[in-house]
Parts: structure tokens; C-alpha cells; sequence
């Protein structure tokens, strides 16, 4: 092969099974012709397979909603405009829902897109690190006068997914012990995703406990991200302290940084 | 139970190994099969936490664990992935593996991830390139790296070099070691009529770190590597000619699509287990 033969090789390669152009890289395959376009066609029918199947198993609700063969097309046109740059396929996906949003054929479906990205939320709670776990005993021995200046940290698996349709509900018909039907089908949810003992959840958030989830993880202290106090701050506190959800915290020194020890 | 630092076991040479999927965490961890060795695809791991990760950190209290990565893509013409690479390095740190192992192939071209073990042209230019990466992983892993002949579904004009000249080229100038998968060597010589046993024969016994086997499906283009069903007759005849000639070695058995019960994937690995035994009790292969 002449010097640099292999990059022209491997670029003709990737046109032809990502790009439908077969052409180019025939010429490198034995004996050329159909019989080399044959032998190619393998191989586009196993990277397809591959990242449909990546797609597919970190996307089972949209998967059950639209069926195999459509999951199929829409799966492999997504592939083929935006592969995966990392080799790691559990990495792939992350714009699948932004995909479908643009994807004329799912126009009927307007939430589809949002039910992908929650499912990619809920993807990456399950690889996320484990996170520092909330000290619950040294919590217990902030003083009362202090407690409004902590600042929390959340477990590495946390994220929060707005939508205009009732995503959750849709998802949560859609887990495998469901039939399918939603419980409700108005709703614009906002939905907490993390991941709790293993097992990733899924629940709706007011729109006081979002704009107080956001507050804390801009880096506010409790009062500050609590604003007014007209809801029950200490039992959401409590749900999300119990559930896994809030990791470390630290205690804000009023007026600056703490003094440096001699 | 208080222990003393965790230290990683090596497999028993003389009792073969599975591949650890999903769908066997719960019945492997109920039952404990006597294998020797679990095998995970690398990738699968990378993730920082999680539960994967936790199944796999139990596994490794009571079975030696390889890491055989399917997407470092050492054949790339444009070098490797450091981000892979790194993450790849930091299981290593976390797993202590007895074993690491990369295909001969590539996967990555131009930014661009084909999800594929795609094989190369096996010229002096592959040779270099593969070399130069096998090198680098080896240099970050502070490693042996063992490499696995592929299985390939098309043969290229530029191949110059014998298959199996060329896998023992990579490890004698880089000093990994081979993965000698018999099942891959099967499935070239019948799609291409080449000779397996040419192909296993070139390949120094010294540098061989692990064996595998698998079945493949039969199709109007020829034998696809599936690991989808039991192992052939006609590749258990092939590995029991190699396990003469090098003696035991760990020997995986890879089961991938229409994964059976967790039985079934160990009786497959117990017959190997058996060619295992007898070659070891008559003391066969390089000593």
C-alpha cells in the first residue's frame, strides 16, 4: 500500500457506511465491484445495528411508543447525521431528543423529543459518580441560627428536565410493569432525575421546588434559595435529604472568607 | 470480613472463564459457578458510579476479571483517543484486572466512531500504526496489553502480509501479548479460504495470554462472528490442536446476542475446561 494509503482507506470506509457513498473504498476491497459493495454492506448493516442498538437501550420508552421498525429509521438517520464521537456507546445519544425535535415524520408526536431527553437524563443518572453522601449527623449539629447560610451540593446523578407536555406521566405508563396509558395527558412537567440505592427516579417538581433546586445549585445558601416563606421548605428538604438527592454541604462564614490560621 | 488490601488473582489456566453480561449479575452472584475468569467489555465501565460498577467491584472479590475493550481502535490512522484512553486507565486503577485485551482493528476515523470492529489491510503501514498505538496504551496502562485477530467479512488489495505473520509481528515489536481468538481464525479461513491452522501456527505460543472461543451464525454472506450459540465442532477440534501445542491457557467462552442461561454459558465453558484439564495432566505445551 502506498504511504498514507491506510488514511484514505479508513476516510473512504466511514463515507461509505455512514454516508451511503460506496465507491471510494470498493476500489480497496477484493475483488471490486458488486462483490466488494456486497462484502461492505456487512459491515453498514452491523455499525447500523450497533447504534441503533445503543440508541435503543438507553431510549426503551420511545422505543415502545413508536414501534421497532419506525425506532429503526429514525435511530439510523440520527446515527448516520451525528455518530458517536466518543467509542464508548454508552456515551452515544446525548442529541437524539434535539434530533427528533426536528424530525418531520414525529411532528404528530410534539412530545417525543422531551420524552427522549428525559430518558437521556435518566441514562446518564445511571453512569453518574456516586457523589459524597449527606452527613446527616453533622447536619444535625449545625445551630439553628446557622442553618440558613448551608450551602448544598447534589448527588452527581441529579438533573431536572422541563417539558410543555406531561413527560412523566407518558414515562412512567411506559416502564416495563405498565400497559401504556398515561394517567393524565395535560401537564408541562418538570421532572427531578437521579439516581437513589441504584435505581434511578423519575418525580414532577412545582415550580416553587425547581426555582429552589436551581437557587441551591447556583450556589445560594437555604433562605436565600427558599425565598418566601409560604411553603413548607423543611419537608421538601426533608424528602430530598432522605431520598439521596442532596449530597455535602458546607457552612458560609458571613463576611467573607475564614480567617487564615497562623 | 477484614482483609488486607485487595490483591487481583490470576485465572487458573486450567479452568476457563465466561463473559460476564447483564442478564447473568443476579444468577451469577446467587450461584458462583467454578469458572476462572469473568470477561467485561471495558467500555461498559466507564461510567464514574453506578450500579454496573458495583456489580463488577462484588465480581472481583471472587473471580479473577479481564478487561477486554472493544473501542480503543488501535488501527486508527489518527491515534488514539486520550479521553478513552484515560478513562480506560482510571478501570484499570479501579478493577486490577488480571488481564487486558484490544482488537486488531479500527473503529475511528475523522472524529467519527463506527461501533464496528473493522479490520485492516495487513500491510507495513498497518503493521506501524498499530504498533505505534499498542505501544502508547501499554506506556499509559503501565500494562501487557494482549490483541485479538478479528474476525473480517472483506479482504483488501493493499494486504500484504499473512494474517498470522502479521498479528505476531505486533507482539513481537511491541512485547503485548496475543488473544488468540480460534473461533475468528475459523471463520476467516472459511469465508476466505485461508487456512486456519497456517494462521494459528504462525503465531509464537510464547506470546499467546488468552484464548477465545464463540459461535458464529451461518448466513447467505458467510460465517458471522455472532457469539451467538455454542462453539463448532469444528472449532473445538481446532482448539484442542492448540491447547496441545501451547498448553493451558485462560480460555474464555463469549456469548453476546441470544445470551442463554447462565447453565448453559457454563456447561460450554466446562467442556473447554475439560480439553484444559487433559492437556495439563499430560503436560503438554511449552513448559
Amino acid at each position: 500500500m502506498s504511504a498514507g494509503g491506510l488514511r484514505a482507506l479508513q476516510e473512504a470506509f466511514a463515507r461509505a457506511v455512514l454516508d451511503g457513498d460506496p465507491d471510494p473504498v470498493a476500489a480497496f476491497i477484493e475483488p471490486g465491484g458488486e462483490e466488494a459493495k456486497r462484502r461492505l454492506a456487512i459491515y453498514g448493516r452491523a455499525v447500523t445495528a450497533n447504534l441503533v442498538g445503543a440508541l435503543r437501550g438507553a431510549h426503551p420508552v420511545v422505543l415502545r411508543l413508536v414501534g421497532d421498525a419506525y425506532f429503526h429509521e429514525a435511530a439510523s438517520r440520527y446515527a448516520r447525521a451525528d455518530p458517536p464521537r466518543s467509542g464508548d456507546l454508552n456515551r452515544f445519544g446525548s442529541g437524539f431528543g434535539a434530533f427528533l425535535e426536528g424530525y418531520e415524520p414525529a411532528a404528530a408526536m410534539p412530545w417525543l423529543a422531551d420524552v427522549a431527553r428525559l430518558e437521556w437524563a435518566c441514562h446518564e443518572a445511571s453512569m453518574a459518580g456516586d457523589g459524597e453522601p449527606l452527613d446527616f449527623e453533622a447536619l444535625a449539629h449545625v445551630p439553628l441560627e446557622a442553618q440558613g447560610e448551608l450551602r448544598f451540593s447534589f448527588h452527581p446523578s441529579v438533573s431536572v428536565v422541563k417539558s410543555a407536555w406531561p413527560i412523566l406521566a407518558i414515562w412512567e405508563a411506559n416502564q416495563p410493569d405498565r400497559e401504556g396509558t398515561p394517567d393524565r395527558d395535560v401537564g408541562e412537567d418538570t421532572v427531578l432525575v437521579w439516581r437513589e440505592s441504584g435505581t434511578v427516579r423519575a418525580v414532577a417538581l412545582s415550580a416553587r421546588e425547581v426555582a429552589f433546586i436551581e437557587a441551591l445549585a447556583s450556589g445560594l445558601g437555604l433562605d436565600e434559595a427558599a425565598g418566601e416563606p409560604d411553603w413548607d421548605l423543611p419537608a421538601f428538604l426533608e424528602q430530598l435529604a432522605s431520598h439521596g438527592v442532596l449530597g455535602a454541604f458546607r457552612r458560609e462564614i458571613p463576611g467573607g472568607p475564614p480567617p487564615i490560621s497562623p | 470480613m477484614a482483609s488486607a488490601r485487595f490483591s487481583p488473582r490470576a485465572p487458573d489456566p486450567r479452568q476457563a472463564g465466561i463473559g460476564l453480561r447483564t442478564p447473568h449479575f443476579a444468577a451469577l452472584a446467587g450461584s458462583r459457578p467454578a469458572v476462572s475468569f469473568l470477561e467485561v467489555h471495558s467500555e461498559n465501565y466507564f461510567a464514574d458510579g453506578g450500579p454496573a460498577l458495583a456489580w463488577l467491584e462484588r465480581f472481583r472479590e471472587d473471580y479473577a476479571v479481564s478487561l477486554h475493550g472493544v473501542a480503543l481502535s488501535l488501527g486508527s490512522v489518527d491515534g488514539l483517543d486520550r479521553g478513552h484512553l484515560d478513562r480506560l486507565a482510571r478501570l484499570v486503577s479501579r478493577i486490577e484486572p488480571a488481564l487486558i485485551s484490544e482488537h486488531l482493528c479500527w473503529s475511528r476515523i475523522g472524529g467519527r466512531n463506527l461501533g464496528e470492529l473493522l479490520p485492516l489491510p495487513y500491510s507495513e503501514e498497518s503493521l506501524s500504526v498499530v504498533c505505534a498505538r499498542v505501544d502508547e496504551a501499554q506506556e499509559r496502562l503501565g500494562r501487557r496489553l494482549l490483541v485479538e485477530n478479528v474476525s473480517a467479512y472483506l479482504r483488501y488489495r493493499e494486504t500484504t502480509i499473512p494474517e498470522g505473520e502479521f498479528v505476531a509481528e505486533v507482539a513481537r515489536r511491541t512485547g503485548c501479548g496475543v488473544l488468540l481468538d480460534v473461533n475468528n481464525a475459523y471463520v476467516n479461513a472459511q469465508n476466505h479460504g485461508t487456512d486456519a491452522r497456517a494462521f494459528l501456527a504462525a503465531i509464537d505460543p510464547a506470546s499467546v495470554g488468552e484464548i477465545h472461543l464463540a459461535g458464529p451464525e451461518r448466513t447467505e454472506d458467510g460465517l458471522i462472528d455472532s457469539h451467538g450459540t455454542r462453539v463448532l465442532p469444528e472449532v473445538w477440534a481446532l482448539y484442542e490442536e492448540t491447547i496441545a501445542r501451547l498448553g493451558p491457557v485462560p480460555t474464555l467462552i463469549e456469548w453476546d446476542t441470544n445470551i442463554p442461561a447462565l447453565e448453559v454459558l457454563v456447561a460450554e465453558a466446562d467442556t473447554a475446561t475439560a480439553v484444559l484439564r487433559r492437556a495439563s495432566d499430560r503436560g503438554e505445551g511449552a513448559p
